[in-house]
């Protein structure tokens, strides 16, 4: 009886700050309000009995946004959000889009056929839960990290204007790099 | 081995990390005191001092609350009871000896995510009074978290890593004999620089630093000032206090009891921060990103490897 | 029986102090640290943390709105209390703390606290929340128009080329560590410095003559000065500097030091019951790497970038960047232990103080201010606190030239 009361509230709660980040008009409220929906959704995790899981939504999600709010910050320095801003853009078009969507994931709990429970439940779902994701495909979701990674580092490589080049000169022999800000390594 | 502590720590732990909060910040001030003023004439003198802690917060207690314009009140409230809510959260997982109030399979990724909630807080309270310097304060912090987590990630999975667990207990139970200090000194040494770090304390009060006015603080007043300084004090307590069971061995030690070896160790590690930060200035992030990055994260990545390999062998 | 009375008495015995210094009032600003110190009350360094303002200095009356504005800034209950002569703090302190008592135990209970204005450290003349930008007649056009009273930023590029938000935030004159009466309009982007311009408080025209300077003006002028008393100001000079630097940078500890060897050497301390504890103090600035990484290569300044802006003095002589500045003042203090009771007359032609030749076409300050932009700009702004605390100009000696007004930069 309590579980479902708190997953009722968690649901609840998930959904209003979900809809309150496109009500709020501060980009501010807008990322925290995303926080407490991503947070009540990890609380519903744990109540499924996968801490593991949980524990990691709250973690990842917390420092994510944290940092979601630095690019806010880059881009939009007025502090507190003075000047109001609509989180809605294109709205026919996603609203249409949000209902196709919804309307398919409702379908799909609805109409899958779901298992009901034989035997007991086991005492690591998360270890379960890993298992049958991807036992078998082990080495292939390794590689896939991997890969992951190295578009990320690569993404980054790109992304940057300067290379060592314009920090170490054109013959790399300075001996400190040539950086707007200096570093902490002395390199 | 560990079992549930009964129901009355719950509102006990609060109430002991305040007191110990107390302590650590009256030591703090004891020190400070002797640096500005001279070693103090008699134990009188020396006491007076030690109490500043409990006099500053009476004075904020008495002090009117006040806003700024145009503030977004509600997330700046919010960052700053984030504070230490997200220490008393993250001490729920501190064993007392070899009972914490709460021992979840996954406690040291617990205790990880609760502090990450102070990142959140100290954003918002930066963001919160829209004011430039307080907001200056804000990211600052934010560019700490992402200089310390990573190594600090690194160094509590060094941990969990040797114990082959991510219960505490387990961790503590594992440390029966050899501390983990021993063989994974790196990891140690790391975690105390982010314990330092996590809390904005010392060498990295440079998101509240006097630089910027109180940078995050800059425009708090009265009780918000209180709840938002005196958290982070505990934030501090829990982070020194938890480098007692990752690495310290947490209860186990000889003649006394469990929880008098706990007091013993987390004192003595909080005597060692609060006295080594008098040697250091304060560490500012662009500066300290790149030794984090190039020299911390490498390092506590070959200390796992050397404890993985130790324990794929034993 | 009154607890909440009692309580509310107690909270105010040892109120917190905002110290505000304006030009020409080192020696009040020296007095009051000492006195604040001496009854162990918190300084703190915001107005939202205060409960006293002491204002060190006479203030003119164009200073009074941004003083107002600290005060509107502060908690109630807050009071502003003026030292306007050495000699008279001591009872004003007992006095304010007698007021701040009866303030905090008459408050009513629950009252709503007033909205504040948005306060940095930062109000000063004509500060943004006035409305009143004219008054400088330079460039800050808000297009974004304002909201709440307040100017939106505007963009620009910033050092990657990314067209980001620009902040105008003046920092001063109610900082603390910073130089009395100096203001910087620096435009901020984040936290970079992309422009800055150096402006002060109105410099009344003084019969004092600047405090660390003294000695050598005093000579100049035919009174009989010994080398000692030059010594012991510039010895002072240097340990307030480095003072505010090390505070600056986060080194509490040692700044306090400084500082109370500082008041040692002004009240006239012999060599011997200072030398060793001030001796500890330059080997442990000296030794301590973590200083040296965290500071060095801020405010790059060689000599010859130094002597072509015409600074002279120990900025000059440093060659350096702001770590190489706070080593050659603590040596120089060291240096000038030796001659701390030296009671030969001063010569007259000598006329090196503390920041430099005071007989060049500007006062040595002039200089230090000229050069802040050219260093300051593209720093974070903790490396712009750093830098402007690492080169201390005094803006006392500003009156002693016919200079007045606004350097642009």
């Amino acid at each position: 009886m309590p579980d479902e009361v708190i997953f009722w509230v968690l649901a609840l709660v998930a959904v209003a700050a979900g809809v309150m980040v496109f009500r709020f008009d501060s980009m501010a409220r807008a990322t925290y309000a995303l926080l407490t929906s991503l947070l009540c959704v990890g609380g519903e995790v744990l109540l499924l009995g996968l801490d593991y899981l949980g524990v990691v939504i709250v973690l990842m999600m917390t420092i994510e946004m944290a940092i979601m709010a630095v690019f806010m910050v880059m881009y939009m320095m007025n502090p507190a959000g003075l000047m109001p801003m609509t989180m809605v853009h294109n709205k026919k078009g996603a609203a249409a889009i949000c209902a196709a969507v919804f309307a398919v994931l409702a379908a799909g709990v609805l109409l899958a056929p779901w298992p009901s429970r034989r035997g007991r439940p086991s005492a690591d779902p998360t270890m379960d839960l890993g298992l049958s994701l991807m036992g078998p495909q082990m080495l292939t979701m390794m590689a896939l990290g991997l890969a992951l990674f190295a578009t990320i580092v690569a993404t980054v490589v790109l992304a940057t204007r300067r290379g060592r080049y314009d920090r170490f000169g054109d013959d790399l022999k300075a001996r400190t790099p040539d950086d707007a800000v200096r570093g902490g390594t002395g390199r | 081995m560990p079992d549930a502590a009964p129901l009355w720590a719950t509102v006990v732990l609060p109430v002991a990390l305040a007191v110990a909060a107390v302590v650590a910040a009256g030591f703090d001030a004891m020190l400070s005191g002797s640096a500005e003023r001279g070693p103090a004439g008699s134990v009188r003198e020396a006491g007076l001092r030690a109490l500043a802690p409990l006099r500053e917060a009476l004075r904020l207690l008495v002090q009117r609350p006040r806003r700024t314009t145009a503030a977004d009140r509600l997330l700046g409230r919010l960052g700053v009871v984030l504070v230490p809510v997200a220490a008393v959260l993250a001490g729920a997982v501190l064993p007392w000896g070899f009972r914490a109030v709460s021992d979840p399979s996954v406690g040291i990724v617990w205790f990880n995510a609760m502090e990450a909630l102070a990142w959140a807080a100290v954003w918002l309270a930066g963001w919160g009074p829209n004011s430039a310097l307080s907001l200056v304060g804000g990211y600052r912090f934010l560019a700490q978290g992402l200089a310390y987590e990573l190594p600090h990630m690194f160094a509590i999975t060094t941990a969990a890593l040797g114990a082959e667990s991510l219960r505490v207990g387990d961790v503590v139970a594992a440390q029966d004999g050899l501390w983990f200090v021993v063989w994974m000194p790196a990891a140690f040494v790391v975690y105390l620089l982010s314990a330092l770090a996590m809390s904005f304390w010392g060498p990295f009060e440079h998101p509240v630093s006097r630089d910027a006015a109180g940078g995050a603080a800059a425009e708090l007043a009265g009780v918000d000032r209180l709840v938002f300084l005196g958290g982070r004090w505990l934030l501090l307590v829990v982070t020194a206090g938890f480098s007692v069971p990752l690495f310290l061995g947490g209860g186990h030690g000889p003649l006394l009891p469990g929880w008098a070896w706990t007091l013993v160790k987390t004192v003595a590690v909080l005597a060692l921060l609060v006295a080594g930060r008098r040697a250091l200035p304060v560490l500012r992030m662009e500066r300290y990103m790149e030794v984090a990055w190039m020299v911390l994260v490498p390092l506590t990545l070959l200390q796992a490897l050397f404890v993985a390999v130790v324990v794929l062998n034993r | 029986m009154d607890l909440r009375g009692a309580l509310r008495r107690t909270a105010m015995t040892r109120p917190a102090v905002l110290a505000v210094t304006l030009p020409g009032a080192t020696e009040l600003r020296l007095e009051a640290e000492a006195e604040v110190r001496r009854r162990g009350w918190p300084v703190v360094d915001a107005p939202a943390a205060a409960d006293l303002l002491v204002v060190c200095g006479d203030p003119a009356s164009d200073d009074t709105p941004w003083l107002d504005g600290i005060e509107r800034s502060m908690p109630e209950p807050a009071l502003r209390i003026v030292a306007g002569e050495s000699g008279q703090l001591a009872d004003a302190l007992d006095t304010a703390r007698r007021d701040l008592i009866d303030k905090a135990a008459t408050r009513r209970a629950a009252e709503v606290a007033e909205v504040a204005h948005v306060a940095d450290v930062s109000d000063e003349p004509g500060g943004h929340e006035h409305g009143d930008h004219e008054g400088h007649g330079d460039g800050h056009d808000h297009t974004m128009g304002e909201v709440a009273g307040l100017p939106m930023a505007e963009r620009g590029d910033d050092r990657d080329e990314l067209r980001l938000d620009r902040l105008h935030v003046p920092i001063g004159p109610a900082s603390s560590d910073w130089p009395a009466g100096l203001v910087l309009r620096l435009t901020l982007q984040g936290d970079v410095v992309q422009g800055v311009e150096v402006d002060h408080l109105p410099l009344p025209p003084s019969p004092r003559l600047p405090f660390w300077d003294e000695p050598w003006l005093r000579a100049a002028h035919g009174d009989e000065v010994s080398r000692g008393s030059a010594v012991r100001r510039r010895c002072a000079a240097h340990l307030d500097s480095a003072g505010r630097l090390l505070a600056v940078v986060g080194w509490d500890d040692v700044a306090a030091r400084c500082r109370r060897l500082r008041d040692e050497v002004l009240s006239g301390a012999s060599r011997e019951s200072i030398g060793g504890d001030l001796r500890r103090t330059v080997r442990r600035v000296e030794r301590s790497r973590p200083l040296r990484w965290s500071i060095a290569g801020l405010g790059e300044l060689p000599a010859d970038r130094a002597r072509a802006a015409g600074v002279s003095g120990p900025a000059l002589a440093a060659d350096g960047d702001a770590h190489d500045r706070l080593l050659k003042w603590l040596h120089e203090v060291e240096r000038g232990l030796e001659g701390l009771d030296d009671a030969r007359p001063l010569a007259p032609d000598d006329r090196t103080g503390p920041r430099g030749r005071l007989d060049g076409p500007q006062p040595p300050s002039r200089a230090l201010l000229d050069i802040l932009p050219e260093l300051l700009t593209g720093a974070e702004f903790a490396c712009a606190r750093i830098i402007v605390a690492s080169l201390d100009p005094d803006l006392d000696e500003l009156a002693l030239a016919p200079v007045s007004g606004a350097a642009h930069a």
